[in-house]
């Protein structure tokens, strides 16, 4: 991530704003920024979506693939993450450099997502232990401002959304031959249930208090989020970040919702709006 | 290289034998009490050895064991930073690589490192980093490496104290020992310091609630929490409750600890005989 340099006045700025409820941008402790939310940004996908918030810009695009089910859960198809930072982004992502970063979002997405009340993986089974949906979901960081976590989330939840999986069945000939076979319409879809896929919800602790969705300014001023925390605080963070996250989810969902029932009227921003 | 075309090539991708056992041979973690006489809800961890000094080559070591979790830890450093673009003037860098040893689980692993031993890395350094006085190493780097020779649970809580031991070991200014505790939530009650059948199997029926883990990194001296890692879902009262049961857990390594400390000092200036 962009490195940003605070001097000693700026960080006091920052915190006694912190303290008293009011950050450099106007928000409240526990206000995100401005968010922006396109699904359907790109047409090869089976389900996309662009999120803003802030300046950080993410694209989300999940494709669905057949694959062979895991020998463990036979009768349960699989999630694969793929965070890719481009050099778009920042300077430092080029070559190898935003490797890091990469697999540690997959990692904590993979953490994340990949449970069974979040999304119910049977539906993606198509026959136990031979046949199973596999959605490739791909992440892309078009610009980053802070948060990184939290933007992605919701962008997966969107992309996940619109998501639009054909239709299959199999067919059995006499022999026990199995075949699969894709519907003749391309609208016949299956659609993904989402009502419980998890946010991320980000805090930053800044001197005594702790913010949502921090700006770089902020997460510099709290020792870059490479401190300790007495334990009391990490109670009150949870406590906080349950709060916040329960008020994230319910105007997602709606915004989401309507959104689709637009249909084809909805205008299209795209990626210069 | 050359092929044998005549020899029969086995498939790419290859599983072990033991997960196509029928579920009526499989091993099923008790749903009461423990396997090894543990109880359920209770901060019992598992007795640990812990030595300093084992490798001789390196700065710092220590070895730790805690049921049959074993692992290895050497701390090499500190030195001049290799890649100079990204010296840091003011603090020095601390880099830690952790691996597991490719027999150490049950299923044979790649000598690559793969995404969990990365990811595992990441969270070692972020638990290591606020323990240790980097300001006063400027332009130079500590590595830290860890290898796990048996994986039987919590590996990642006994990897943060084993290299926080080794760390010490090598004579690296500390603001305090770090230590490392997990705990398996199962429903209502937790198991401390879980095994590794504890850990991934599911102990209960599906879609029961509270399921997860937590892995907790204490500075006990200062009461700081320096890493946190939560897999699974959980309310948030059994997140709070679960962490301070961690917490209780790494207070009863503290002592263990000092002790492997204590000895490796008396051994390298030993005490004036009179």
């Amino acid at each position: 991530m962009a490195t940003v340099q605070v001097s000693e006045a700026e960080k006091v700025y920052i915190m006694h704003g912190v303290r008293d409820d009011l950050r450099v941008d106007g928000r409240g402790c526990e206000d995100y920024r401005h968010m922006e939310i396109e699904t359907d940004v790109v047409s090869n996908t089976d389900g996309s979506a662009k999120v803003t918030l802030g300046h950080t810009a993410i694209l989300v695009g999940i494709k669905a693939e057949i694959g062979k089910p895991r020998p463990m859960v036979a009768d349960e198809g699989f999630l694969e993450f793929f965070v890719d930072c481009s050099a778009n982004a920042t300077p430092e992502f080029e070559g190898r450099g935003g490797d890091e970063l990469g697999t540690e979002l997959s990692n904590t997405l993979y953490k994340v997502f990949n449970n069974r009340n979040s999304i119910d993986l049977r539906t993606l089974c198509i026959s136990p232990g031979e046949h199973c949906w596999v959605l490739y979901i791909d992440v892309l960081l078009l610009q980053c401002d802070g948060n990184l976590f939290d933007a992605i989330s919701v962008a997966v939840k969107a992309a996940l959304f619109n998501t639009r999986i054909p239709k299959v069945h199999i067919s059995e000939d006499e022999e026990g031959g199995k075949e699969i076979e894709l519907s003749d319409d391309p609208y016949d879809c299956m659609r993904l249930n989402v009502e419980n896929v998890p946010c991320i919800v980000t805090l930053c602790k800044v001197g005594h208090r702790h913010v949502v969705d921090a700006t770089l300014l902020e997460k510099a001023c709290s020792e870059g989020g490479r401190g300790s925390l007495d334990p009391e605080s990490i109670f009150e963070m949870t406590e906080t970040g349950k709060r916040v996250g329960k008020a994230l989810h319910a105007p997602l969902m709606e915004v989401l919702q309507k959104e689709e029932s637009l249909g084809k009227k909805r205008q299209k921003v795209g990626f210069l709006g | 290289m050359p092929v044998d075309t005549k020899r029969v090539r086995g498939p790419d991708e290859s599983q072990s034998p033991l997960i196509f056992l029928p579920k009526s041979a499989q091993k099923v973690v008790p749903k009461e009490g423990r396997e090894d006489g543990r109880q359920r809800g209770q901060t019992d961890v598992r007795p640990v050895f812990a030595r300093c000094g084992l490798v001789s080559q390196a700065k710092g070591s220590a070895y730790i064991e805690a049921g049959n979790t074993k692992l290895m830890c050497s701390v090499y450093g500190p030195r001049e930073i290799e890649r100079k673009d990204e010296t840091d003037m003011k603090s020095g860098r601390l880099f830690c690589d952790f691996r597991f040893a490719p027999f150490s689980c049950q299923k044979r692993g790649a000598w690559i490192q793969g995404s969990e031993e990365k990811d595992f890395s990441l969270a070692l350094l972020e638990s290591l980093r606020p323990g240790v006085c980097l300001h006063k190493y400027p332009r130079s780097q500590i590595e830290v490496n860890v290898m796990v020779l048996e994986n039987d649970g919590s590996v990642l809580a006994h990897a943060v104290t084993c290299a926080s031991l080794a760390l010490a070991d090598a004579g690296i200014e500390m603001y305090d020992l770090v230590l490392g505790c997990s705990l398996r939530q199962d429903g209502a009650t937790y198991l401390i310091d879980p095994t590794f059948p504890e850990e991934s199997g599911s102990c209960v029926a599906d879609n029961a609630e509270n399921q997860g883990s937590v892995t907790v990194a204490l500075l006990p001296s200062l009461n700081q929490v320096s890493g946190l890692q939560s897999d699974g879902e959980m309310g948030e009262e059994t997140l709070v409750d679960a962490v301070r049961a961690c917490i209780e857990g790494c207070h009863k390594l503290y002592p263990v600890v000092q002790q492997a400390l204590i000895k490796s000092v008396r051994r390298k200036a030993p005490p004036p005989e009179n």
